[in-house]
């Protein structure tokens, strides 16, 4: 099969999965039953839209984890096959994606990496039939029956962030600007929560739509009108890359700083060194972060996709370990079937990331955090929050 | 001057100025062969591939014009011939052809480059001080370089003996046929025109836009909105469709925000659609 | 009637071993693409069958969503669902009527403004769907909407939405036999034949085009409860895209064409837009093809077959009823009546009145004015000044449809007929015109209906007792007879001629004389002839008037006119 996914398009990517045998071969009506000691996973990576440039790295670090476990042994013996579906595709195409997994192909288990509408989505058409594990950032509150969060949390992103940053760089005023979607709404609500705590007031807030072909030029001189020390970003993909562009284009970099909450290598390469002046971001993972665990990785990464790595960024990473969560999970439940035992298995479960060892509590999972600072097109941690607490309370 | 309110008048004059070049190729197209191209907007969008393609080939901005004209060219060459001539006698039918074309080239783009948005670094980067404002380099020129291209087609139009057959042509084909006018060739090669043109916005518009499939759905149904307004196939009538949808735009954009913006120039085209399908300068 | 009984059980038993063929997975792709079949059928009604084509039909259906995940989230258990699921689907009915009315009244739009309308509609509903979150929820949408209530698995599910398509099949295909349906094929071949027949053409078509609405309703109304959920690319252009092709791929004009293009290009769409690339490239150029060279579509190789059968004319066995109404005087007079178009000065205070029942030539040399006569007197002319008073009223820039509700009848220069229609329902438009209630058309056996001067000139002009012919198909001088017979079985009291002896030959011509003079005193009407052929006049003309330059020159007798030396001075001016 194609290690290649530096340019994978949507389609060449599912031809490759095809030909490893996830195998949608011929018209679904031809396909039956497959045998029996085969795991079927199903991904939802944006392939599509907005998002879609963190397909192609969601898409190869499962490839990679995947292609790991199966190595040695499987999931609890039994071998793991991928079939992937579009998470870029809007809410309810996505919930007939996920209906169709599991009903024609049968699908055990869904690892996916895309928006909280989405999610929502997906979330009501599986009904905790199977395990779902959510691995990007997100807004939080997300307890719904066997559903499994490796996200970064609002309590995790922001809220050490803003503090550092209302300290250090002294800023009093802020500008929200976001997709009009669930993600940066309810990240919103807990950042202007931060903001007040911190003694900063919200000058201006605006959302523009997801998905449509939004222009920037308005917002940035709205902004430029209203000076504010800071712009809290929670745009997504391509209007974040869009939005940065133009905010530098009309040099209000210089006198601006910005934090994005979906800031990663993949959108900064498209913002571009001369957008990204005093731009930050707040994540738990960065591929320049300096332990020993990520260097091993990266190596294996680079080794399992030579000669032309595809990019990494933290949405891919998130999702390999999440595979490894998925992993650690069914095999301590014994098995797919019961979602109680599942989520009785959850608690204290601990499993393997790319970074070292992870243990998840309420469904959640307790992080360490970095805050990096733009330089060109790569970051430079500049401050590390050590087990920062994820802030939910599922059961 | 207010620098705030000089900006947000330069972003006025930025949307207004780009929007009349991507009409104009749909407006010369409808104005002389009475075809509403829908896919025009795919011609725009294919513009923008071109830049893109050129910049991961490291080549630079520039080698997109040419590459953006010979492909829009040639597909437009084409499309003239397969799909558009057998059916200048069935303007509806027109219609839908050019629309399931439009279809044919944003999948066609899509299968080549996935739905993915793509960007084009800017090849003029910095911004220059216009009355205590600063605006980013790369608006102006482009500001500049549409008002030049639309007034520059209008003066040739006017004055040379290209120009005076097409409108011979408008006025009374058959006649214009007699009289030895080659009224297919003509024919074609305005469409093949109306086609690069769009090509060229493309590739003008690239830097600031998220390219994607998508990108000529927008363009299409606002330019198809500026000839409504504006009054089909007449060039005051084009440039006052764009001031007005580009303006209107604008500047509810700027006092409100782009969903309310977008939503009054839908407002406005039903408006003239329903009330006063000929426009404000209606052809006599 | 019994053809539509056992179409209707075949369709039934079809539907419901369906799913025991193809399973769970196939059941629910098959539930949500019925929906959409639905939704496309009123498509098929409005493009197909009255010539406007919708392109917003997803505002419709998402609206019904949304109203319905509305309801069954504030009203989930209960007994209001029973009115408000039913109000959901009606909703967007009323909706598509009320733009109908506005946008198709006092002016033929012509398909494209009508088409664009309807797309930007639909953008600025997704603009609304998308942005007013309190309400919509936004991009994310509505989400957790609860199910019917008592239907659990997936192949209930598919028994909901297979009843509904059964349902408006069913109902479609009654429509598209009984007199509504020929009325909508008439409105898309000959609109203003129609309105000459009396019917408000803007209303037949809002009519369609609400029936549309209600189609696109239902689908929405249902597809709430199946999915969950409800997000704004369901008033999305994409869809509304959708719907256009799936009905034109599979026939737009057929009656299963659209859920046929529906179901089967929705789901191979569904499920080789992953597997196959350049399939949705593959399906554009069959857009494209059908466009070109396909228009009637898959189904239409297979339909007109069937359609045959049902299509035959029926016996003309029911007396249709009296026309209503008309009003006791006969007779008009025109006023100093000025008409211009843009600078072009028409008719120039032309005076002109008859007031008893009688034959009348209108004469003149071209551009005397006498067609613009006729067009200024049924509202086809805008009048700048000067008063028309018809049938005993002032009736200055009436509409043609309210004239021929009184009495007035008027035949074309060119024949105007509907050349795709057969012979009968070519009659039927004319017989149902002014007559038919709104209830005899969606009854079958208004086709039977008959009247004396229809009888009378199937007995006069035999060729017009083969009523299965295609009007198209018959000869120049046959489809003029066909049309002046469209005209006097209305009945009308005034009766406007245009040349009605074009290019009749010598024997058709006397007998079209006998015709119009038989009818005229059985309806003790005033019959005004436009013509040219002085042999003809002399035969039929109780009185002549002369036009000239917009102006009445000069009336009488046929002797009177011959002798006058000012008529004789504009002929040899005029042809000199």
């Amino acid at each position: 099969m194609p290690r290649n996914f530096g340019q994978v398009s949507r389609r060449r990517f599912v031809a490759g999965a095809a030909g490893s045998g996830a195998a949608i071969v011929a018209p679904a009506v031809f396909t039956g039953a497959r045998a029996a000691d085969e795991l079927k996973m199903a991904t939802f990576f944006p392939l599509s839209g907005p998002a879609a440039l963190f397909g192609p790295t969601g898409t190869a670090c499962t490839r990679l984890a995947v292609d790991e476990i199966n190595a040695a042994g499987g999931i609890g013996g039994r071998k793991v096959t991928i079939v992937p579906a579009d998470g870029g595709a809007p809410p309810a195409e996505a919930a007939k994606a996920a209906i169709r997994l599991m009903l024609r192909d049968k699908v055990e288990l869904v690892v996916g990496s895309h928006n909280s509408a989405v999610r929502e989505a997906i979330v009501a058409a599986l009904k905790g039939k199977i395990p779902y594990v959510y691995t990007p950032l997100y807004e939080g509150g997300e307890c719904n029956p066997n559903v499994y969060v490796t996200a970064d949390t609002p309590q995790q992103q922001v809220q050490p962030s803003i503090t550092w940053l209302a300290r250090t760089l002294g800023a009093k005023t802020y500008y929200l600007i976001g997709n009009d979607y669930v993600w940066p709404r309810k990240t919103n609500e807990q950042a202007k929560k931060y903001i007040a705590e911190a003694g900063g007031s919200v000058v201006g807030e605006e959302y523009v739509p997801l998905g449509a072909p939004n222009k920037f030029e308005d917002a940035v001189t709205r902004i430029k009108a209203k000076n504010p020390d800071l712009v809290v970003i929670t745009l997504v993909g391509g209007d974040n890359v869009n939005f940065n562009r133009t905010f530098a284009g009309f040099g209000l970099d210089k006198s601006i700083k910005r934090i994005s909450y979906l800031l990663e290598e993949l959108t900064l390469l498209g913002i571009g060194d001369k957008s990204s002046n005093g731009l930050y971001s707040a994540m738990s993972y960065f591929v320049n972060e300096k332990s020993e665990a990520n260097a091993k990785f990266k190596a294996s990464f680079a080794k399992a996709f030579a000669p032309k790595p595809p990019p990494l960024s933290m949405l891919g990473v998130d999702s390999y370990s999440g595979v490894y969560c998925a992993k650690a999970l069914i095999e301590k439940a014994g098995g797919t079937g019961d979602a109680g035992r599942l989520m009785a298995a959850s608690n204290a479960l601990r499993y393997r990331t790319a970074t070292g060892t992870a243990v998840m509590t309420n469904r959640h999972v307790v992080k360490d955090m970095f805050l990096a600072e733009c330089k060109g097109t790569s970051f430079e941690i500049v401050e590390t929050f050590k087990a920062v607490a994820h802030g939910q309370a599922c059961s | 001057m207010d620098p705030i309110l000089t900006t947000n008048i330069l972003n006025v004059v930025y949307e207004v100025s780009t929007l009349a070049v991507v009409v104009l190729g749909l407006a010369v197209v409808f104005g002389l062969l009475n075809v509403m191209n829908l896919a025009h907007g795919e011609f725009v969008m294919i513009g923008a591939y071109c830049a893109f393609f050129v910049q991961t080939q490291d080549l630079p901005f520039l080698a997109a014009v040419p590459l953006a004209l010979l492909v829009c060219g040639f597909i437009g060459l084409v499309v003239e011939r397969i799909l558009v001539r057998p059916l200048y006698a069935r303007p509806f039918d027109t219609l839908l052809a050019t629309w399931g074309l439009s279809m044919l080239l944003r999948e066609a783009v899509e299968a080549i480059y996935g739905r993915g948005f793509r960007s084009v670094a800017t090849p003029l980067t910095g911004s220059v001080d216009v009355l205590g404002a600063g605006y980013p380099a790369y608006r102006l020129l482009l500001t500049a370089v549409s008002i030049a291209l639309v007034a520059g087609l209008v003066w040739w139009f006017v004055q040379s003996a290209t120009g005076r057959r097409i409108r011979a042509v408008v006025n009374n084909p058959e006649l214009a046929g007699s009289v030895g006018i080659p009224v297919t060739a003509l024919a074609r090669n305005t469409f093949v025109f109306g086609c690069c043109l769009a090509a060229l916005a493309g590739v003008m518009l690239a830097p600031l836009l998220p390219v994607n499939p998508t990108l000529g759905l927008d363009f299409i149904l606002k330019s198809f909105f500026v000839l409504v307004v504006g009054g089909l196939g007449s060039l005051v009538g084009l440039i006052s469709g764009a001031g007005v949808i580009g303006g209107v735009e604008s500047v509810v954009s700027a006092v409100s925000d782009r969903t309310w913006g977008y939503s009054t120039v839908l407002v406005i085209a039903i408006l003239f659609l329903w009330l006063r399908p000929n426009g404000l300068f209606p052809r006599t | 009637m019994a053809s539509f009984l056992v179409h209707s059980a075949a369709l039934v038993a079809a539907l419901a071993v369906l799913p025991q063929l193809v399973g769970e997975f196939w059941a629910y792709t098959l539930a949500l693409y019925f929906l959409y079949a639905i939704a496309a059928m009123g498509i098929g009604l409005c493009w197909g069958q009255a010539g406007i084509l919708p392109l917003g039909q997803s505002m419709f259906f998402g609206l019904a969503a949304y109203l319905s995940g509305l309801s069954l989230i504030h009203f989930g258990d209960s007994w209001l669902l029973l009115v408000l699921l039913p109000a959901s689907a009606l909703a967007p009915g009323l909706l598509a009527y009320g733009i109908g009315v506005l946008v198709f009244r006092g002016r033929t739009l012509t398909g494209p403004f009508f088409a664009m309308i309807t797309l930007a509609l639909t953008l600025l509903a997704f603009q609304i769907a998308n942005s007013w979150n309190d309400v919509t929820g936004g991009f994310n949408g509505l989400k957790n909407i609860p199910g019917l209530p008592g239907l659990s698995d997936f192949t209930d599910l598919y028994y909901i939405s297979a009843s509904a398509l059964a349902v408006c099949v069913l109902g479609v295909a009654w429509l598209r036999r009984a007199p509504a349906g020929v009325l909508w094929r008439a409105v898309a071949e000959n609109e203003q034949r129609v309105r000459f027949c009396g019917f408000a053409v803007q209303n037949v078509k809002a009519v369609v085009f609400g029936i549309s609405g209600v189609l696109a309703g239902i689908g929405g109304a249902l597809y709430a409860p199946q999915q969950n959920l409800v997000t704004p690319q369901l008033c999305g252009f994409i869809l509304s895209a959708d719907l256009v092709i799936w009905a034109a791929v599979g026939g737009r004009a057929t009656l299963y064409g659209p859920v046929v293009g529906a179901v089967l290009i929705g789901i191979l769409t569904a499920d080789l837009r992953d597997e196959i690339s350049w399939w949705e490239v593959i399906l554009a150029a069959i857009f494209i093809v059908v466009v070109l060279y396909f228009r009637q579509g898959l189904m239409g190789f297979v339909e007109p077959r069937f359609e045959r059968l049902w299509r035959r004319a029926a016996a003309r066995d029911i007396e249709s009823p009296a026309r209503p109404g008309a009003p006791d005087d006969t007779g008009f007079a025109l006023d100093d009546v000025h008409v211009r178009v843009d600078r072009v000065r028409i008719l120039e205070g032309l005076d002109l009145a008859v007031d008893r029942p009688g034959v009348y030539c209108l004469i003149g040399p071209n551009g005397a004015g006498k067609t613009s006569c006729f067009n200024a007197m049924t509202g086809e002319l805008p009048v700048r000044s000067g008063r028309i008073r018809i049938l005993g009223r002032e009736r200055t820039g009436a509409a043609a449809d309210v004239l021929s509700r009184i009495g007035v009848g008027r035949k074309f220069q060119a024949p105007s007929l509907f050349p795709d229609l057969t012979v009968a329902e070519n009659f039927n438009v004319g017989l149902w015109g002014g007559r038919a209630r709104l209830a005899d058309l969606v009854r079958m056996r208004s086709h039977r209906w008959s009247s004396a001067i229809l009888r009378e000139a199937q007995a006069r002009f035999p060729f017009l007792a083969e009523e299965d012919r295609r009007a198209g198909d018959l000869s120049h001088g046959q489809r003029q007879i066909l049309e002046l017979v469209m005209v006097l079985i209305a009945e009308p009291r005034l009766i406007l001629l245009d040349e009605p002896s074009a290019g009749l030959s010598q024997a058709e011509s006397r007998e079209v004389v006998e015709a119009i003079r038989w009818v005229g005193s059985r309806l003790q009407a005033c019959t005004v002839i436009v013509e040219h052929d002085m042999t003809f006049v002399r035969e039929i003309a109780d009185r002549i008037f002369v036009l000239h330059q917009g102006r009445l020159l000069a009336s009488g007798t046929v002797a009177e006119i011959q002798a006058d030396e000012r008529v004789r001075a504009v002929y040899v001016g005029a042809s000199a």
